[in-house]
């Protein structure tokens, strides 16, 4: 076996074929990978459990039961703000509206993370301290 | 001749179409492999979960989901079950009892509880006192969420109750005992780390061989990324402006603890002057000289101890310290010069000031 | 039809029923994707026997390796079955309309683009509802789909030659 044989066995429409196919299918792909991971979601958590998936696209506001209370949540023109929370501290609803990253209200055990599952473990860093 | 043409051909035909077989299984199979490769990879896990007052989050690299999940909920269980152990407001935990028995008797206290108290006396001996687990009487008095800072006076009487020498334990009998009517301890400088190397144990002993655990700031990482790459952790800068993440300089990490002590966390400020939770044992006061302490070393619970020890030591004696010990750190002093042990040169990516 | 094509249809069958079962002992990562061994048979039926030659042997093949996995009339034959009449026949519509056109590495890959275009389909239908989830993963079937359809194709090609070969030394 040979590659010139090979080569002479198959026609020119069956390796316009290949060709065409390899590059629609990496296209598709590229197209995917690229266009995908765009769609932000939020993700509202109560002790470590999901509680809510939203799409940020889609302006609502959200009640939380938290181990303490209500929290609640906006989302309005792609950003995410506490507007209400039972904690003492008040620093969840300090922290305003966020685009991206997350609000954690640790007296009620609420986290809020904006981004997508993928975003969270391709960042830069894989943690921080201090 | 003619009959020996007509046994050869089919012969050589069954022997081509066994090469044809062949081929098409190697072929076939290392295509199959490259695909079950990309498909059966190792992928990254990662849970939150606010425990100990803060948020912890357990990252563990995995071929499979429910293997990953239940490693990562039995880390949690084991975290909570140190919380139990070690909460300072909680009158039932251990440390609760050996506060409210001070000056009275000795208490029995479980394994975790004797080994945490261990590290703290190590910690302390070796810091001359810097980090001192029996500052809980002065502590109490700064309340930094309503910014209260206390009187002089009450500072000074507080102060004769702070001493790590008057913390007894002992290993035979399973006790530990605080010699002097009052005195309390407060682990939150130390048990951050302890909590993080247990749960790193715990994701270990549930075959898991690659992850990272934050405990807030006390991270404690093992084993290199899907990629190959070890973990890469960012130092925040003390001096952040804004809500974002601001990171002056990243390492990378596998095998290794890292934690950073700084002003900012708990912190108000009251006539100009920063007052923030890093007391000085000594005077009773938050601690000058710093800004930021970062320590790295194999140990959680050392390198959360020593960040908040060498913070109160200072940039010059801190760094000494730390050579002394063989650990690495990073100082940001009050001026916001940064020091760095020698071995960590070259090791720590700093990001141009912006 | 003649007998003696009756016994090559019998014994192509086993062939592709064989590959078919030697297939399915591989692990594979995503259940209902196959490397498509049996299309080897059915290319080689097709193209030295034509298409309805070939549709035999395909539903032969499906009907017997699910009788004998137990999967017969269940959502894994329904795949099976659909991908491989599905693919038959677009190899053999295609060949017949335009014979010069494509050789048996062309044939084989539309095939394959059939065959697992068939089962995407069939799979929204039958068990993921959710169109985004094809589609992201359509491009890589796809794709390997093309892969192992050219390997497929030129193994044909091979086989088709020299079994023409053999038949012409025999029949001298």
């Amino acid at each position: 076996m040979n590659l010139k044989g090979l080569l002479n066995s198959t026609t020119i429409a069956d390796r316009i074929l290949l060709f065409i196919l390899i590059l629609l299918s990496l296209s598709g792909i590229i197209f995917i990978k690229e266009v995908l991971p765009k769609g932000h979601i939020v993700w509202i958590e109560v002790n470590g459990h999901p509680v809510y998936l939203l799409p940020i696209e889609k302006d609502r506001i959200v009640s939380v039961n938290g181990s303490e209370g209500n929290t609640i949540v906006e989302i309005k023109n792609h950003k995410v703000r506490i507007t209400e929370s039972p904690c003492d501290n008040k620093l969840c609803i300090q922290q305003g509206w966020i685009e991206k990253g997350s609000i954690v209200c640790l007296p009620n055990r609420v986290v809020v993370i904006v981004g997508t599952p993928e975003d969270e473990l391709n960042k830069r860093v894989d943690a921080i301290t201090g | 001749m003619k009959n020996k043409f007509n046994v050869h051909p089919p012969q050589r035909t069954k022997f081509n179409v066994l090469i044809f077989i062949f081929l098409l299984f190697t072929v076939h199979y290392s295509l199959f492999t490259l695909y079950g490769c990309a498909s059966q990879k190792e992928n990254v896990y990662r849970k939150s979960k606010i425990l100990m007052d803060t948020l912890v989050t357990i990252t563990v690299v995995s071929s499979s989901k429910d293997s990953a999940e239940k490693a990562i909920d039995t880390a949690f269980s084991e975290i909570e079950k140190l919380e139990k152990l070690f909460n300072f407001f909680s009158p039932e935990s251990e440390l609760s009892l050996i506060n409210k028995n001070a000056g009275i008797s000795e208490v029995k206290v479980s394994q975790d509880t004797l080994d945490i108290l261990d590290k703290t006396l190590y910690v302390s001996e070796k810091t001359e006192g810097a980090f001192d687990a029996t500052i809980g009487p002065v502590i109490t008095l700064y309340d930094f969420y309503k910014k209260v800072k206390p009187e002089d006076s009450s500072i000074k009487k507080k102060l004769s109750l702070v001493n790590y020498r008057y913390l007894m334990i002992d290993r035979n009998k399973s006790t530990a005992f605080l010699k002097k009517r009052g005195m309390h301890i407060d682990l939150g400088g130390i048990s951050k780390g302890y909590a993080a190397d247990k749960a790193v144990e715990t994701l270990k002993r549930n075959r898991i061989h690659s992850g990272l655990v934050s405990v807030a700031g006390d991270i404690k990482a093992f084993g290199l990324k899907p990629d190959g790459r070890p973990w890469k952790i960012g130092i925040r800068n003390p001096r952040a402006k804004g809500q974002e993440d601001d990171i002056m300089a990243t390492i990378e990490l596998t095998d290794t603890a890292i934690s950073t002590s700084g002003d900012y966390e708990r912190s108000f400020i009251n006539d100009g002057k920063r007052y923030h939770h890093l007391l000085n044992p000594r005077t009773g006061y938050p601690a000058e000289g710093c800004q930021s302490v970062s320590i790295i070393t194999k140990e959680c619970a050392f390198t959360d101890a020593f960040a908040t020890g060498i913070f109160i030591l200072g940039p010059e004696k801190g760094i000494k310290t730390l050579e002394k010990m063989g650990f690495d750190g990073v100082i940001v002093d009050s001026q916001g010069k940064v020091h760095t042990t020698p071995h960590i040169r070259g090791k720590v990516e700093f990001k141009r000031s912006s | 039809m003649q007998s003696q094509d009756k016994y090559r249809i019998a014994l192509l069958s086993a062939y592709a029923l064989a590959l078919h079962g030697f297939e399915s002992l591989l692990p594979t990562p995503i259940p209902w994707l196959r490397l498509g061994l049996a299309n080897i048979i059915t290319l080689t039926t097709l193209i030295l026997y034509g298409i309805r030659a070939a549709l035999m042997v395909t539903l032969i093949r499906v009907v017997l390796a699910s009788l004998f996995t137990g999967t017969f009339l269940g959502p894994a034959f329904i795949l099976s079955l659909g991908g491989g009449v599905i693919s038959t026949l677009s190899m053999g519509i295609v060949s017949s309309l335009m014979p010069r056109l494509f050789g048996p590495v062309g044939l084989s890959l539309i095939g394959a683009l059939f065959h697992n275009s068939a089962q995407l389909f069939l799979a929204y239908v039958i068990f993921i509802q959710r169109i985004e989830a094809i589609l992201f993963i359509s491009p890589v079937i796809i794709f390997l789909g093309t892969l192992t359809g050219s390997v497929n194709g030129i193994v044909s090609d091979m086989l088709i030659k020299n079994l023409k070969k053999a038949d012409e030394k025999i029949q001298n």
